[in-house]
């Protein structure tokens, strides 16, 4: 909250040995103690003027949107919410490094007996700002710069260019963000990247260089983001030993497609979320505004969540999809969805689960994946309040199909193919939070159904059932700018 | 002249004239034989991309495993530069091996038994392996250079012929970036600077040292065919039947009556007759 004064009228002393003298003043100062009390108690007020120090570069037109609401509120608490909320979305534009509010009576000759001025205190954030950070994964070690140029027009305009230098790779990405003028959840973005990805269970590595144009709007409570994107993929063998099958989707395409996005989200936090669910669904249609790669392509991602007795959180989650190729081409490796791994179905290798050649997952055109999940504190409550509030212990079973489709086939055989030899898997185990940006599972697994070709974990340890797991992490949040992961 | 050709050759001749022509068009499927006794029940798949003509390379490795007798099945493809282990053309996919260049290629095949070279001593041998050499230097940097330096040659005929398989914009980076570095090679091999006269002298000279070599006799190397004739062929071969903007690379070559006589040789007797022959189909 920003600091509120209220200033009014203070009283003098009923007696003592100065009363006398302030003649002058003692008749000027009539309210006592209970005046004080009177105007902070829901009295009618009138919001006179709203004034803004700090302003630099931010035009007027985009402060007065976000603060419209303000002049409407009728008692002292209204006024305090609604500069509240008013600091907030200012906050929110991304353009103040500081926003305090000061709520007064007002002052000056046009002043009303109950008039209020409230005077926002802003810090815009400098003109350019950087970062450096280096990052370790995957065998992989980087070096991430980063550059930011906030509210570059004055209108809350954002630019962002992010360069990442790796012992493999390198990537950069540049982004321009624009929200519309007093409605911030309508914006407009433009990307132009370059990313780069390994992926050893395809024996596969891709190039990605691409430009895309995205515009989010809300309808009622959804958020719809619609998107062009035109990207030119290059494909190629990790190591020599890549089997046939890859090799054939070796070189260069060019994909431009459309797609709409849809997202409902009512949790009260992305990882480890108490209540509420999320409802994703994602169309794209690639070809028809140029490229070589035609397809069209759907898929949604459901999570419901309802806190049980004692703390604990029961979930439930289920993602499918689907990818038509259109025209006589067959669909391109970078397209497939993939399953397996610690974010879908666990106790089976990273996106190893499916059809496959000579050991390179090849991924599928649909699939479909689930998990319930039980959630409770950690057994006797070690470190409650603190440190301990971080972990959960986690019960799960997930179960998920993926595979190739004949279109030829009607959907009944799809259905069919899709329910036959599923995967599934049960375990327990602890999962760490990490701020709100990942979480760390430690987990005993157990995969079943296990199909031919599929890896479940540590299948040299000749024990079909039991799979101990070692550290695996599941991000749900990966930065997009940079990581070219499958989108699924 | 070659312009003349007799009847067998129209056929061939015509089918790559359209190739030129249309230079816009998709590469196009070109599947030749099918039997595969080569290994048991693994069949040998060459795989070429759709630069300068895609015969270049397709007649050099062919007539090589056509000359082992070696049953072999062709297939086109856009990205074969690109699916190919070294990034270079040619390859072969025998089994689950991949071997790409005719370099390897001979090695591999001789490791399985087939040979075209055995009957050479050491001497021969070390005279091939040199011819080759001068083959490779002088005769495939000249034609990388008139297609890849030479402007008119570019803008008429390679960028589009290169980019064809590739929407836009793709191929036009896709074409500038290959003729960047291809510029960049030639400098490195210090061709840089070689107007095309040079090349086309150079071109001269190579012709020259090949057809006083071959002298009167059929093959290089008497009576029977090795790498170097399958190489030599491959290369003059592609370099008489496509055409360009301008016609003085194929001038050069056609000035050597022993070497036309050659090429028209082992197109008959490796090509034509074979094709009358085997089960094989050429699809125009």
């Amino acid at each position: 909250m920003g600091t509120v004064h209220a200033r009014s009228l203070e009283p003098l002393p009923a007696n003592g040995p100065d009363f006398g003298a302030l003649g002058e003043e003692a008749e000027f100062v009539e309210v006592e103690p209970e005046a004080k009390q009177e105007i902070l108690e829901n009295k009618d007020v009138v919001v006179q003027h709203v004034h803004f120090d700090g302003l630099g570069r931010t035009k007027d037109d985009i402060i007065i949107c976000e603060i419209g609401d303000v002049f409407k509120a009728k008692n002292l608490i209204e006024v305090m919410r609604k500069s509240h909320e008013a600091r907030e979305k200012l906050l929110r534009l991304g353009i103040f490094r500081q926003v305090d509010v000061l709520i007064d009576t007002c002052q000056g000759d046009d002043a009303l007996p109950n008039g209020l001025d409230v005077t926002f205190e802003v810090t815009e954030l400098r003109r350019l700002t950087g970062s450096y950070n280096t990052m370790v994964g995957n065998n992989e070690g980087s070096m991430v710069l980063g550059l930011k140029l906030p509210n570059l027009l004055g209108r809350a305009e954002k630019v962002t260019f992010q360069f990442s230098y790796g012992t493999k790779e390198t990537s950069y990405g540049l982004s321009f963000f624009k929200p519309r003028p007093g409605n911030f959840e309508r914006n407009f973005s433009v990307n132009l990247y370059k990313v780069t990805g390994q992926f050893p269970w395809s024996s596969l590595r891709e190039t990605d260089r691409g430009v895309s144009a995205e515009y989010s709007f809300p309808i009622w409570k959804t958020s719809h983001t619609v998107k062009w994107e035109g990207v030119w993929r290059e494909l190629g063998c990790l190591s020599r030993s890549a089997s046939f099958a890859v090799r054939k989707e070796s070189g260069h395409s060019l994909k431009s497609s459309l797609s709409h996005a849809m997202v409902i989200d009512s949790r009260n936090s992305s990882i480890l979320p108490r209540r509420g669910a999320l409802l994703k669904v994602n169309q794209e249609l690639a070809g028809y505004t140029g490229g070589d790669v035609s397809f069209v392509k759907e898929d949604f991602e459901l999570q419901l969540n309802k806190q049980l007795l004692f703390d604990s959180v029961f979930s439930a989650s289920l993602w499918g999809g689907m990818l038509v190729p259109i025209g006589d081409k067959p669909s391109s490796i970078a397209d497939r969805f993939y399953l397996g791994g610690p974010t879908s179905v666990r106790g089976f290798g990273m996106h190893s689960v499916g059809p496959q050649s000579e050991g390179d997952y090849l991924g599928g055109e649909a699939y479909w994946a689930g998990g319930l999940h039980l959630y409770t504190p950690l057994p006797f409550r070690p470190g409650q309040g603190g440190f301990g509030e971080l972990f959960r212990t986690h019960f799960f079973l997930n179960a998920g199909n993926l595979c190739d489709l004949n279109y030829g086939e009607g959907p009944k055989a799809h259905i069919r193919k899709l329910a036959e030899c599923i995967r599934w898997s049960y375990g327990a185990g602890i999962v760490l939070r990490l701020g709100n940006i990942a979480r760390l599972e430690l987990n005993y697994c157990v995969p079943m159904g296990v199909q031919k070709g599929d890896n479940p974990e540590h299948q040299h340890r000749h024990l079909p059932l039991l799979r101990a797991r070692t550290w695996k992490c599941g991000a749900p949040f990966i930065p997009t700018l940079l990581s070219l992961h499958r989108k699924y | 002249m070659w312009g003349s050709i007799p009847q067998c050759q129209d056929h061939a001749l015509s089918r790559r004239q359209t190739l030129n022509h249309r230079a816009t068009q998709a590469p196009q499927l070109l599947i030749l034989l099918v039997s595969n006794s080569f290994i048991p029940g693994i069949c040998v798949l060459i795989s070429l991309p759709r630069d300068f003509d895609p015969s270049l390379y397709l007649w050099v490795s062919q007539a090589f495993l056509q000359m082992c007798n070696l049953p072999i099945k062709v297939v086109c493809r856009a990205n074969a530069e690109y699916m190919s282990p070294s990034g270079k053309v040619p390859f072969i996919h025998v089994g689950n091996q991949v071997v790409s260049e005719l370099g390897p290629i001979v090695q591999f095949v001789k490791a399985k038994g087939h040979s075209l070279s055995d009957g050479l001593d050491e001497v021969q041998k070390a005279e091939m392996k040199a011819y080759m050499e001068l083959v490779n230097n002088m005769l495939l940097t000249a034609e990388l250079y008139l297609q890849w330096c030479d402007e008119t040659t570019v803008g008429e005929i390679t960028h589009a012929r290169y980019g064809s398989p590739y929407p836009w914009p793709l191929n036009h980076i896709l074409a500038y970036q290959k003729q960047w570095e291809v510029k960049r090679k030639m400098k490195a091999i210090g061709w840089g600077n070689k107007t095309l006269d040079q090349v086309l002298e150079d071109v001269d000279q190579c012709c020259q040292a090949l057809s006083q070599r071959l002298g009167t006799q059929p093959y290089f190397f008497n009576k029977q065919p090795t790498e170097l004739d399958a190489l030599v062929f491959g290369h003059l071969y592609t370099i008489l039947t496509t055409q360009l903007t301008n016609d003085e690379l194929s001038e050069k070559v056609k000035n050597y009556s022993n070497l036309l006589a050659f090429c028209r040789r082992i197109e008959q007797h490796y090509f034509e007759d074979r094709g009358k022959g085997s089960s094989s189909i050429r699809s125009s």
